[in-house]
């Protein structure tokens, strides 16, 4: 199948202010989560964190068109999709370095990265899982009346677990304000995804198994990126119902920190960095006629803004030890018996 | 492996061995009871440290030895694994297979036919086989009382339950009939018993044992006895010439005293306190105490804080004498004598009082009180106590002569409190005030202080509370 | 006060909440319009609409999953889960997800939401549709557990699951649905956390829940006419939250506890009963902690070898007489 909603004449109907915040929120996330690489390599990160380097255009085209009421939801690879809702760098640094400063202070780590009040409804752990909590938050926003809609962010190895199956199905069937997001890298962790699914395009083969329209593109092209999600969000908020689409895209670095990612043949891993949304957004606006020295300057802001919000997070102090058992309950309590 | 006759308890230097559960040859496992030993205080089932063959035994039933003796020999066989003693019964038999019919399903109400489960409902689920029915209120049958036959030496299986209040009372269990299983004295039992101690009519003379106003005279003061032997005589009412025997705290309460006695030459010294500012404390706070604790404040805790913070200066008062020395202890645990009327004297302890404020130390001495009474006290609550006082004071005595908690080396007596005249040095010459004043009284043990670091030490207290910056968080 | 039938006061409890406030909805497997495979939910599809009760297709992680969703942005979902057995497909939701949620967020997410379930055996379902799985979830730090054995609790915790707004699993035992009790009238909230001694005694202490209770107060009168023994019973109604205060205040008062369980021997709740009275009460004790309980094997499916697995009120004779002497 080819891309539907290819990039034909990508200068037409995005205004360039959204295209500056578009380039610049995708700098962000880019110099962000090369610091998340560099801090973990200081050892100042422990534990595992999952980088969506080379990933950017999926999380700044789809955190661009959502509203400030709609809900995001994603996996553990969701550095980027947390700082787009607006969450502050320092916050995110904070989390993945375990200390007061945190997005939850340290309660959840790197894997999930949650902030309620930018309706940023969680980074999951469990593969699939949360398609079925995001049809929760859908149906929530379809109960009370509102235009909310949920968007759910996940990979190309969800597409072969139940989870993902039941959701589909699920968001369907009571027609729920919902768009389902496969970020398709071509690898499910250590796996290509080829070799472990049955069909050639994860998430757009199976659409039409739950009577859904199948929509592949180029995730790599920030403004396909943002044309689909406009699309897709406006067809929820109109009671059109759900979507599925896979966005094809290339992460830069391994699965996790711990995998260099050497089972990638050489050729490919060139071909994809050519491919690179970040460099080849910069040269479409250098052509739409946008200033060097004003990209220069978006470059020079998040370099100083990723600076400022290293330090912060490096300085804070670690998290209360009372926090242990705090907020298993709603009382903020954790008792068990009296 | 030597088998060696433990110590239940500080102050018990030597025990009998009761019965052997093993003879020489026999295998015993982990756990497994090899003998039953009593001291003077309480039995207890000794179980197997080790596992193996026993191939000696060194000190017969019945005998008594001191504590640390071998009294057998384990051999562990090479290789032999320790089984685990004999498995309890596990769930008891279930009951008979026949279960009672169950009564035919009530015909469902009309309905529409339900989807599949709720028809494939079995008649059991029309709800009466599980439905409980309250019986009527009526005669049930008392349990039949069992025969109250004393156990056989051997079946002493004592719970916890058992065992805690066998320490507290001082009981000899021997004395206890049990109506459990196989003669077990239970918890029922012993309460009873104890109900039973206290509704006997009291001896004559009723100051308890500490407050007797002079030792014996020197020709009585034989040393300590031995264990004691026969069973306790149950006291009949007592009658005007007549015989009053002991009750068994009676006469452990006897032999303690004489023993002190005996153990330590006392000297008692006293001075005269003036609880004037303490009063003023105590009258300010008084009802905030009072609500905020449930329990008033009296002059003890005061006394107590005081005498804590004295022994601080002067330790040898709160020191053990070992052999040609004084062990000085690091803590003051307090020990509180409070009289249990016809159960006799006990002194539970308050453990680190030196730690204390006033009013955590009036929270622990109630507690411990409170606890006393109850009979709530742990075997725990009456060990390694440092410094005892002795609060006589609701009676109004003027001055008592404590005897030693051994193995302490002093006791302070608290006697009353009561408005007296006296002579007050203004900056405009003497005046008289009336004041609260009573007399704290120590026995000190000679072998480790003199009378000049006695008398130092209460005018230390003596200081502390006349002049004390006394505050009571409330 | 009204007799009810203890499935009829799970609709009831239901009813009165979603009466009280709009924000309580209700899904699951053939609940709606067929009223419940075991006709717990009759008649709410009528009073409150297909918006608001609906059903939903065989999809356990879809079903608790939309609750979780739906809880966390303003809903207050009750979500069926037909058999309780089939907690095992959806676990993952319930142990990794609902559970975990508002500790992991650092207090951000609130989890309002209700499970319940038909649990339990008797009824010759066989392996897979009779467990007893309660003691799955209070394994799990982040879930509230009751299981009501009498119909007036069944709606009065009914009710405070709901407004509870933390997660709780609420386990009917499908033995005891047509089972009658009085109920009062008007808006009924029983605390969650909270035993009931339903009789007093003197020589033993037995604790108790869901189908153990009736069959020890059974028991407990067997005891007394034919044994003269009066035995207290306690109804657990919760494991989690746990009214310690009330089963160490029973026990000291008769120095002997023994438990009933449904649930297979290993790690059931009541071990975890054993071991707090034999820490805190242990100089309480005048003998050893007894626990009644299924042996450890799945259930077989044949009336016979059922009702032998599963203790009954002859079962839990013997065990007391065994430990009261």
């Amino acid at each position: 199948m080819t891309p539907v909603a290819a990039a034909r004449s990508p200068q037409s109907s995005i205004n360039p202010e959204t295209r500056l915040k578009l380039y610049r929120t995708m700098q962000e996330c880019r110099m962000l989560e090369k610091r998340a690489y560099d801090l973990f390599m200081q050892n100042l990160i422990k534990g595992t964190s999952h980088l969506a380097l080379g990933q950017e255009a999926i999380a700044a085209g789809f955190g661009t068109a959502m509203q400030p009421g709609d809900y995001t939801f994603c996996t553990y690879r969701g550095h980027n999709h947390t700082l787009v809702r607006g969450v502050t760098m320092t916050q995110i640094l904070g989390e993945l370095m375990g200390n007061s400063s945190g997005l939850m202070r340290g309660k959840g780590g790197s894997m999930h990265l949650t902030s309620v009040k930018h309706n940023m409804l969680g980074s999951y752990a469990i593969i699939g899982a949360h398609l079925t909590i995001a049809n929760g938050a859908a149906w929530s926003a379809q109960y009370r009346g509102t235009d909310q809609v949920a968007v759910c962010f996940f990979g190309d190895g969800t597409t072969n677990i139940g989870a993902f199956h039941e959701a589909l199905n699920f968001a369907v069937i009571w027609k729920l304000p919902i768009v389902f997001v496969c970020e398709n890298n071509l690898y499910m962790e250590y796996t290509s995804i080829h070799d472990v699914t049955a069909v050639e395009h994860p998430a757009a083969d199976r659409a039409s198994a739950y009577g859904l329209e199948p929509v592949l593109i180029d995730g790599n092209d920030v403004d396909v990126v943002y044309r689909t999600a406009l699309r897709a969000l406006d067809l929820a908020r109109k009671g059109g119902g759900p979507s599925l689409i896979e966005a094809e895209t290339y992460r830069h670095g391994g699965h996790s920190r711990a995998d260099p990612g050497k089972y990638r043949p050489d050729e490919e891993v060139k071909e994809w960095l050519a491919k690179d949304p970040l460099p080849r957004y910069r040269n479409r606006l250098l052509q739409m006629g946008i200033g060097e020295s004003e990209l220069q300057r978006i470059d020079d802001e998040t370099k100083a803004a990723v600076d400022e919000a290293t330090e912060t997070a490096k300085n804070a102090p670690p998290p209360p030890l009372e926090l242990a058992n705090k907020d298993v309950w709603a009382d903020g309590g954790s008792a068990w018996r009296n | 492996m030597d088998v060696l006759m433990p110590q239940l308890g500080e102050t018990v230097a030597e025990g009998t061995v009761a019965n052997w559960h093993k003879k020489v040859g026999d295998t015993v496992a982990v756990d497994e009871i090899l003998f039953d030993v009593e001291t003077d205080k309480v039995s207890m089932e000794v179980p197997s440290l080790t596992a193996g063959v026993i191939t000696k035994i060194l000190v017969p039933a019945g005998t008594t030895v001191e504590v640390g003796t071998v009294l057998a020999v384990i051999e562990s066989a090479a290789g032999a694994s320790a089984q685990p003693p004999p498995a309890r019964a596990a769930a008891p038999a279930p009951a008979p297979a026949t279960a009672p019919a169950r009564p035919a399903a009530a015909a469902s109400t009309a309905e529409a036919p339900a989807p599949g489960w709720y028809a494939a409902m079995p008649p059991s689920m029309s709800g009466a086989a599980e439905q409980y029915t309250p019986r009527a209120a009526n005669d049930s049958p008392t349990r039949p009382a069992s025969s109250a036959h004393a156990a056989p030496r051997g079946e002493m299986r004592l719970s916890p339950a058992v065992r805690r209040l066998a320490a507290e009372y001082r009981l000899d269990l021997t004395s206890v009939s049990g109506s459990g299983r196989n003669g077990r004295i239970t918890r029922r039992n012993v309460f009873d018993f104890i109900e039973a101690m206290k509704s006997r009519p009291a001896p004559a003379a009723a100051s308890p044992a500490q407050r007797a106003p002079a030792p014996p005279p020197a020709a009585a003061g034989a040393p300590a006895a031995r264990a004691p032997t026969a069973a306790p005589a149950r006291a009949s009412a007592a009658s005007a010439g007549g015989m009053l025997p002991f009750t068994r705290i009676r006469k452990l309460t006897a032999e303690h005293m004489v023993r002190s006695k005996a153990t330590s030459p006392h000297v008692l010294q006293a001075v005269e306190v003036d609880f004037f500012r303490v009063d003023q404390v105590r009258k300010t706070v008084r009802d905030a105490f009072k609500a905020k604790h449930g329990h008033s404040l009296t002059y003890l805790p005061f006394i107590a804080h005081a005498v804590c913070e004295a022994l601080h200066d002067f330790p040898n008062l709160n020191s053990t004498v070992q052999g040609d020395g004084l062990v000085l202890h690091e803590h003051v645990n307090l020990g509180v004598a409070v009289d249990l009327g016809a159960e006799g004297l006990v002194a539970p302890v308050i453990r680190q009082a030196e730690k204390l404020s006033v009013a955590q130390l009036a929270a622990a001495i109630n507690d411990v009180s409170t606890r006393a009474r109850s009979g709530r006290l742990k075997p725990g609550d009456f060990s390694n106590g440092t410094y005892t006082l002795s609060n006589s004071g609701t009676f109004g005595t003027l001055i008592t002569a404590p005897i030693i908690n051994q193995p302490q080396v002093a006791i302070l007596s608290t006697d009353g409190v009561r408005k007296k005249p006296v002579v007050i040095e203004t900056s405009d010459g003497d005046a008289i005030a009336i004041r609260p004043v009573g007399i704290l009284a120590q026995s000190f043990d000679h072998r480790a202080v003199d009378g000049a670091y006695s008398a130092a030490f209460l005018d230390r207290v003596r200081k502390l509370i006349e002049n004390g910056h006394w505050l009571v968080e409330t | 006060m009204a007799q009810l039938t203890y499935r009829d006061a799970v609709a009831a409890g239901m009813a009165q909440e979603m009466r009280r406030d709009k924000n309580v909805v209700f899904l699951g497997e053939d609940v709606a319009a067929a009223g419940g495979v075991f006709k717990t939910t009759v008649g709410l599809l009528d009073e409150f609409g297909p918006n608001r009760v609906r059903d939903t297709p065989i999809s356990e992680q879809a079903i608790l999953g939309a609750a979780m969703g739906a809880a966390m942005t303003g809903l207050r979902p009750i979500a069926e889960i037909m058999f309780s057995d089939f907690f095992a497909v959806c676990w993952d939701i319930v142990a990794n997800e609902i559970a975990k949620a508002r500790y992991m967020t650092d207090g951000q997410v609130t989890m309002p939401l209700v499970i319940k379930s038909g649990n339990g055996g008797g009824a010759r379902f066989g392996a897979q549709h009779s467990q007893s799985v309660e003691n799955w979830a209070m394994a799990v730090p982040g879930l509230k557990i009751v299981a009501p054995a009498f119909p007036a609790d069944v709606k009065g915790l009914m009710a405070s699951a709901v407004r509870s707004d933390d997660p709780v699993l609420f386990f009917e035992q499908k033995s005891l649905y047509a089972t009658k009790g009085e109920v009062p009238d008007g808006e009924h909230v029983v605390p969650l956390g909270q035993a009931n001694v339903v009789r007093q005694g003197s020589d033993v202490t037995i604790v108790a829940l869901a189908l153990m209770v009736p069959r020890a107060l059974k028991a407990a009168d067997i005891l007394k006419e034919q044994h003269g023994i009066d035995a207290t019973v306690i109804d657990l109604r919760s494991l989690v939250p746990l009214d310690t205060q009330t089963i160490l205040r029973e026990v000291a008062k008769t120095g002997r506890l023994v438990t009933v369980e449904e649930n297979p021997r290993l790690c059931g709740w009541g071990a975890e009963i054993s071991s707090i009275v034999a820490e805190e009460l242990f100089w309480d004790l005048d003998g050893p902690i007894v626990r009644i309980t299924t042996p450890h094997v799945p259930l077989a499916a044949a009336n016979n070898l059922e009702d032998e697995q599963i203790p009954n009120a002859d079962r839990i004779v013997a065990g007391v007489r065994q430990l009261v002497d």
